[in-house]
């Protein structure tokens, strides 16, 4: 931050979609880390004529702060070894060497992130009992703000409550490991599928499908957490991963889960994944998206798949055997103590593979045929589909019909039959819907009010981008960043990397949950009630 | 003579990272901890630890210690070695790692002669693992593999087989306990079925229990073939099955193809049923190292930040490197059996518990308190799980705020800039 902690980033072209602003020269003005209306005319100030002023970056679905990342992190030396990160030379601050790959260590993440414009990121699936650890791989992660989602869709105190019919104490307990993590928004996975995988039922298919001998269905799980979302008045709805990911025909549950919300918020991430017509695999990409474009209380993220490695990581344990089973590759699953799974499998997205050209496609399906840049957002649902480093080459997929025809050309077009895509979708994104989807519409999903824009009273997190014909190369390298009001990013290189903030809620819960509680980590946990609630959260 | 009670304490006497203790202090020293473990009293002590800062020998102010610390590690700028004991505070583990960066060490753990051989193979293939709550609530298949855990874990059975689980309702009477002891390495006494292993028949049993778990035969002899008939079945017929093993040395040389064999199976039992390996380890925080050491280079156990940025050299461990005279500085931080006088042109610093009592003094000793009884923060479980840890007595100073000021007193030599 300077000295008078003021400054002015003068003459840029504004793109701020949240306060209707598209494509406006004028100044931005910041002073104390918060945007503000004026600044006196000697306040220092950036030139930045010609080029694009956008909010920071705001990734709503990320692996990066997790047990389960560093699982993955340990099981691929290679991809370190041959990704090393140097330390950069920063002005004026400690600076750490890491190593990169699709799954990168906590500083070197911190970096990439804010080297792409990026300053808000929330880590998507975090088990209860591993939220301490989430925190500190937090705290080694500079220059972004940033938190993570419960996992509760598996949990067994909360399956008890469904079981029993105590849906007001369910909606409690997601206020209390909220608290207890220091959680921001309830994830579900797989609902009711982990557990079906710990208990030897292997998984479940169907809403309807029930937990055997308990008469638990997926159903029953996203109404109660759904509901427990609202009635906490969390800032984000219930984070949803479908039944059923990765599989042909999968398009029916998700539809089904879609419409066993009706009429509540929620939302749908990596939406993709869950895309697939069957039996055989084929694009149900339009059904969906058509269901979202009108059903206005519905959003999802997209988790397109770029081809090159990726890593994949999930609660969702079946999921990660089925691709062990059929991939080959090394396998880890960590049952989680009667609160989620983990599973690993490296993978590798090649345009020359049939599945892989048809996962590529179907992301670029919907947000192509998506009609709300605000409720469908962008994501590769890092490192799953592809690095957060792979964003700038999708974006260029979107903005730019040539670049994405010439490489429709390359993939290998077998089972695209049938898709959108094939038929040729000409839209092109336009920059105000580029910043929708990558910071004004996450932000206002997050229910974020400081974030994703540029009005007065905003966090003073802009990313300002030097126009290139190549659109990947732009928004590549931006020319400058700035995080709460310090310029984190300069003339390209990183200079600063401020330690970021902790996104969290406290929704409260009614206490006469407690003694129950309280019973059930007696009888059945391997941690001290009293031990589980992280401390020391500012 | 006031007694002060604090309960749901850590111990870190084993990775089991008990933390429903309750330990009571009178006048400044631990007098009583329950449950009576017998690690658990061993490892608490009576809470007393020197407080000395020591150069050469002779008391100094910590200040001065720690700015001297720095010259003599900045002046062996890319040829120190920063060696991790096992108790140390996750928060202690992270600034220890901050060090080696800056200083272009090499770091290296106690893990690196321990548990290596099971992370290195989870490397290659993958594992299939759960966290202790896991087995307690659903094993009802238990294989004990060459370790009786009442030596070294001694409430491993009391707290995670024999009680009642959600999906094990019926306790120690609805699980199987398996028990195969390898040479010296013997499995518990009180289980349900038991097989006995020369060591040198060890790797082929365990590639004729995955041939079977495949559904494949091989060619065992007769009365081995009977036996591990009855062991397979009862694992195909589990609805989930815990392996358990011991992660650090035992009383048998191990054969290293042991802990991978072990991850075949586990992995491969997870065909027809559910299955996860537990790798039994000894006290402290040793998996809370190699977390924090993956979280901020990318790999678990020796590390060589030399080149500036973090290489794997578990081919070259530093431990090793110590003592054919690799370093010019050697810091150690916690409590280890590690000797720094191996090599005695290397400048060494202790920090940690005991330091002023090494039985070979080295340059620079701080005293430091123990994490877990003076320090609190964060530990890991033998299972990768984060516990809470409570300090219940004041430390001379903490591990993690002495190399809080090394980091700044080492920056402030310029160390990076030297790079």
């Amino acid at each position: 931050m300077t000295p008078a902690s003021q400054l002015r980033i003068a003459g840029g072209t504004v793109y701020d979609p949240t306060n209707g602003i598209d494509g406006v020269i004028r100044d931005i003005c910041i002073e104390d880390g918060q945007v503000v209306a004026d600044l006196p005319p000697d306040a220092p100030t950036i030139d930045v004529k010609g080029m694009v002023v956008m909010p920071g970056g705001v990734d709503l679905h990320s692996h990066l702060a997790s047990s389960s990342c560093n699982h993955a992190r340990r099981l691929l030396p290679e991809e370190h070894a041959a990704d090393p990160a140097p330390a950069p030379r920063l002005a004026s601050q400690l600076s750490r060497s890491g190593s990169g790959g699709p799954v990168p260590s906590t500083f070197t993440t911190g970096y990439r992130y804010a080297g792409l414009g990026y300053t808000t990121v929330f880590d998507a699936a975090v088990a209860p009992v591993m939220a301490r650890h989430s925190h500190s791989e937090l705290d080694d992660t500079p220059c972004v703000d940033g938190g993570f989602y419960v996992l509760m869709g598996n949990d067994e105190y909360l399956l008890r409550q469904i079981e029993a019919g105590e849906r007001n104490r369910a909606r409690d307990y997601a206020g209390w490991l909220l608290e207890a993590t220091g959680g921001y928004a309830i994830k579900i996975v797989n609902p009711g599928g982990i557990e079906a995988w710990k208990s030897g039922q292997r998984n479940l298919n169907g809403v309807d499908d029930a937990l055997k001998g308990r008469g638990i269905t997926p159903r029953a799980i996203l109404e109660t957490l759904a509901d427990a979302a609202d009635s906490l008045s969390l800032p984000h709805p219930v984070h949803i991963h479908c039944n059923n990911l990765g599989v042909p025909g999968n398009s029916a549950v998700t539809l089904a889960s879609m419409q066993a919300l009706a009429g509540r918020r929620a939302h749908f991430t990596h939406l993709q994944f869950h895309s697939y017509g069957g039996p055989g695999w084929s694009s149900a990409a339009r059904p969906l998206i058509e269901y979202l474009n009108s059903h206005t209380e519905l959003s999802a993220d997209v988790g397109q798949v770029m081809f090159g490695p990726a890593m994949t990581i999930t609660a969702d344990g079946p999921v990660e055997y089925l691709l062990h089973k059929s991939s080959g590759r090394r396998w880890v699953n960590i049952d989680i103590e009667l609160e989620t799974g983990c599973g690993i499998v490296p993978f590798q997205y090649k345009d020359k593979a049939a599945v892989s050209s048809l996962q590529w496609a179907i992301g670029l399906e919907l947000f192509l045929l998506s009609a709300d840049p605000w409720r469908v957002v962008l994501s590769t649902d890092h490192p799953n589909g592809g690095s957060f480093l792979s964003y700038p080459a999708l974006i260029q997929l979107l903005m730019d019909r040539t670049a994405r025809d010439e490489k429709i050309k390359q993939i290998n077009p077998k089972l695209l039959a049938g898709s959108a895509l094939a038929d040729g979708l000409d839209r092109e994104y336009t920059l105000n819907e580029i910043a929708i989807i990558t910071r004004a519409g996450p932000a206002r999903l997050l229910g974020l009010q400081t974030k994703g824009h540029l009005g007065p009273g905003a966090d003073a997190d802009v990313t300002v981008y030097a126009r290139e014909p190549d659109i990947a190369a732009m928004f590549a390298s931006p020319r400058y960043v700035i995080k709460a009001g310090a310029v984190v990013v300069e003339e390209g290189q990183l200079r600063e990397a401020p330690a970021g903030k902790r996104l969290y809620v406290r929704p409260g819960y009614d206490p006469a949950l407690l003694p129950d509680l309280r019973r059930h980590f007696a009888s059945y946990s391997t941690v001290a009630f009293e031990n589980y609630p992280v401390e020391g959260l500012a | 003579m006031t007694d002060i009670r604090t309960e749901h304490v850590t111990c870190l006497g084993c990775g089991c990272g008990c933390d429903d203790l309750t330990v009571n202090v009178r006048d400044g020293r631990i007098t009583e901890v329950d449950p009576p473990c017998p690690l658990a009293r061993a490892w608490f002590g009576d809470g007393s630890v020197p407080d000395e800062v020591l150069q050469s020998g002779r008391p100094v102010p910590l200040d001065a210690a720690i700015e001297h610390a720095a010259d003599l590690l900045s002046a062996a700028r890319g040829r120190c070695l920063i060696y991790l004991g096992s108790d140390l505070t996750t928060q202690a583990q992270r600034h220890a790692v901050t060090l080696a960066d800056l200083l272009g060490a090499t770091l290296d753990t106690d893990t690196s002669a321990t548990a290596a051989a099971g992370i290195l193979a989870a490397q290659r293939r993958g594992r299939a693992g759960a966290t202790l709550g896991e087995i307690r609530n659903r094993a009802d298949a238990l294989l004990f593999w060459g370790v009786d855990p009442v030596q070294r874990h001694p409430r491993f059975m009391a707290r995670f087989v024999e009680p009642a689980g959600t999906h094990i309702p019926g306790a120690r009477s609805a699980r199987t306990l398996i028990g195969v002891s390898v040479g010296q390495d013997q499995a518990p006494k009180n289980v349900d079925i038991t097989i006995d292993l020369r060591p040198e028949e060890e790797i082929s049993a365990l590639s004729y229990l995955r041939a079977a778990v495949h559904g494949r035969s091989s060619s065992l002899e007769p009365p081995r073939a009977a036996e591990f008939a009855g062991v397979i079945d009862r694992l195909a017929k589990a609805r989930y099955v815990a392996l358990i093993h011991d992660g650090e040395p035992s009383a048998e040389p191990r054969n290293p193809l042991r802990v991978e064999g072990l991850m075949a199976l586990t992995q491969a039992l997870n065909e027809p049923t559910r299955a996860a390996l537990i790798t039994l380890r000894a006290g402290g925080n040793r998996a809370g190292s190699e977390s924090v050491l993956t979280w901020q280079t990318g790999y678990p156990l020796s590390v060589d930040y030399s080149r500036g940025w973090p290489r794997f050299v578990p081919e070259r461990r530093g431990r090793d490197a110590l003592s054919a005279g690799a370093f010019h500085a050697v810091l150690i931080i916690g409590s280890t059996d590690l000797d720094p006088a191996t090599s005695s042109d290397t400048n060494s610093i202790i920090i940690g518990p005991r330091a002023s009592r090494s039985a070979h003094p080295p340059s620079i000793a701080i005293d430091t308190g123990i994490a877990g009884i003076h320090e609190g923060g964060t530990a890991y479980r033998l299972d990768d799980l984060p516990v809470r840890l409570r300090p219940i007595l004041d430390p001379p100073r903490t591990t993690t705020a002495v190399l809080q000021a090394l980091v700044q007193a080492v920056m402030a030599t310029g160390a990076r800039s030297r790079a």
